[in-house]
């Protein structure tokens, strides 16, 4: 009886494992074409508004859904705070503390912290130049997450229930 | 006065300034800051060198000097963050923040096909601390008045900079458009006028936004950042203006617009760079504008110990020039509250 609850709870758990894994799969392309909203978004605002950065990142953030929003805002409030942050110093503390909520990997936020040190600290074209480079490589990321997508989402679905079966099996 | 502009300030700076003896904050009027050079204070006038205890001397040995870092924070802070929202700023030479506190930048220009398109590699601010001072026309005003036409003469004021012309010029924006027509007793019924503003260098009404920050009257509109010339034709179509008010003019397109605003039956004062009448002719400008009689009163101001002195003078060429003693521009009685004065500063 006992051994039938235990072979049950390790079933649902691997398939658990298995739907969650497949999830952050799907998520990843997902974020990272919202992450793109957001920076063509922030593009607008210095491009055309002439928008100053910490409005422009608020604005930003009401434009993109949690948990993406939250950096941006977290970003936008450090720098008004009153320790006297540079932009660059805000933009970093903001990427690093609520990276954990995001399905996004080590190579964006790389992208996003090279960003970080370039925004707000040259003329208009500049600016321009550098968050249309950031949208570049957030495209090719964005190619690559999709095709993982397809390539391992399936595959952790079923993964999950058949290694959940082979250890109910061995312990039987 | 310092407490205006501390926020503007890297902490580092601030500590240094916080030291500062409370008579020297009180009257502090520019704060120079180089990078890697002495920090310099302009006090009442007078230029001192601030040490990291908050000692001040006239000599720059061993003055605090700001690092590369402090200036970077420093121009963060005053561009909020976003250099490229102040570019149209940073070709003028200086940003105006809010409270209209300007500050002057000199660093390395960038040129495009021989004009001056921005500065880069910022490493001088000059902190200009605005200060409003209300009343400070009201001895002033009453001898411009147009008794016919019940507002005000035509009017250029000459001083030397820093010696109070903003100032002034604010005070009777302030005081036409509310109606407060000073002394003049006949004027009491008078209505105020509508004031139309070109405050090119933002520093009269110091607009953050399209909105004043000062109190310049209720009856006035600001043309904010706008090149004179074309600020005043705009004004004259877009607001009908009954008085059209513009700082510094100086160039020929400057007078070619007030020649045309004074024949369109509108009030025209404007403040010029002169020590004097006769030093103002010597620029072709002003000369020209004062022989075609646009301004039917110059206004000469100076700035003393005892307060902002001033002579009028009748602008017509022909006449010779009256030698009269300059006079206070205010007047305060014992213990009458002049907001935004310093004790000291004006009478």
């Amino acid at each position: 009886m006992i051994k039938l609850l235990g072979a049950v709870l390790i079933l649902f758990a691997g398939t658990m494992i298995g739907f969650q894994q497949a999830a952050r799969l799907a998520a990843r392309p997902r974020q990272l074409r919202q992450l793109a909203h957001a920076l063509q978004r922030l593009e607008t605002e210095i491009g055309y508004g002439h928008t100053p950065l910490p409005e422009a990142l608020d604005r930003t953030a009401d434009a993109v859904p949690e948990p993406l929003a939250e950096l941006f805002r977290d970003a936008a409030e450090r720098v008004r705070g009153p320790e006297g942050l540079t932009f660059r110093e805000s933009w970093e503390q903001a990427m690093t503390s609520g990276w954990g909520s995001t399905a996004l990997r080590q190579t964006e936020q790389s992208v996003l912290l090279r960003l970080g040190s370039t925004l707000g600290i040259s003329d208009k074209e500049d600016q321009l130049k550098h968050i249309h480079l950031a949208l570049l490589q957030l495209k090719a990321e964005e190619d690559a997450a999709r095709e993982d997508q397809s390539r391992y989402e399936k595959m952790w679905k079923s993964l999950g229930v058949l290694i959940a079966v082979l250890v109910v099996i061995l312990m039987v | 006065m310092l407490d205006r502009v501390m926020h503007l300030l890297p902490p580092e700076l601030k500590a240094v300034l916080e030291r500062l003896p409370e008579s020297a904050m009180e009257q502090l009027e520019e704060i120079r800051i180089r990078e890697g050079r002495p920090l310099e204070l302009g006090i009442r006038g007078q230029s001192r060198f601030a040490a990291s205890d908050g000692t001040l001397r006239a000599s720059s040995d061993g003055a605090y000097k700001p690092t590369a870092d402090i200036c970077r924070k420093l121009l963060e802070k005053i561009t909020n963050h976003s250099l490229y929202a102040v570019e149209e700023e940073l070709k003028r030479g200086f940003i105006t923040v809010a409270g209209g506190h300007r500050i002057g930048l000199a660093g390395r220009t960038i040129l495009d096909g021989g004009n001056v398109r921005g500065i880069r590699d910022i490493g001088g601010f000059n902190i200009r601390i605005a200060r409003e001072v209300v009343g400070s026309g009201r001895n002033l005003l009453p001898k411009l008045l147009d008794k016919n036409r019940k507002t005000i003469h035509s009017t250029l004021i000459l001083a030397p900079p820093q010696q109070g012309k903003t100032t002034i010029v604010r005070d009777i924006a302030r005081s036409i458009s509310y109606g407060h027509w000073g002394l003049y007793e006949h004027a009491a019924g008078w209505s105020g006028r509508k004031v139309g503003i070109v405050d090119e260098r933002s520093e009269i009404a110091a607009c953050v936004r399209g909105i004043p920050t000062f109190d310049v009257g209720p009856r006035t509109d600001i043309m904010d950042a706008c090149p004179k010339a074309e600020g005043m034709m705009m004004l004259l179509r877009s607001m009908s203006p009954e008085v059209v008010i513009a700082d510094e003019i100086g160039r020929p397109e400057d007078g070619e617009a007030l020649r045309e605003a004074s024949h369109a039956g509108v009030s025209v004062i404007a403040t010029a760079h002169a020590y004097d009448l006769q030093d103002a002719r010597g620029r072709p400008v002003l000369r020209q504008l004062l022989e075609d009689g646009t301004f039917t009163y110059v206004v000469e101001l100076k700035r003393t110990a005892e307060g902002f002195m001033h002579r009028v003078v009748t602008a017509d060429m022909k006449d010779k020039l009256p030698v009269s003693a300059r006079e206070p521009t205010a007047t305060v009685a014992r213990g009458e509250q002049v907001v935004g004065m310093q004790r000291g500063d004006v009478p």
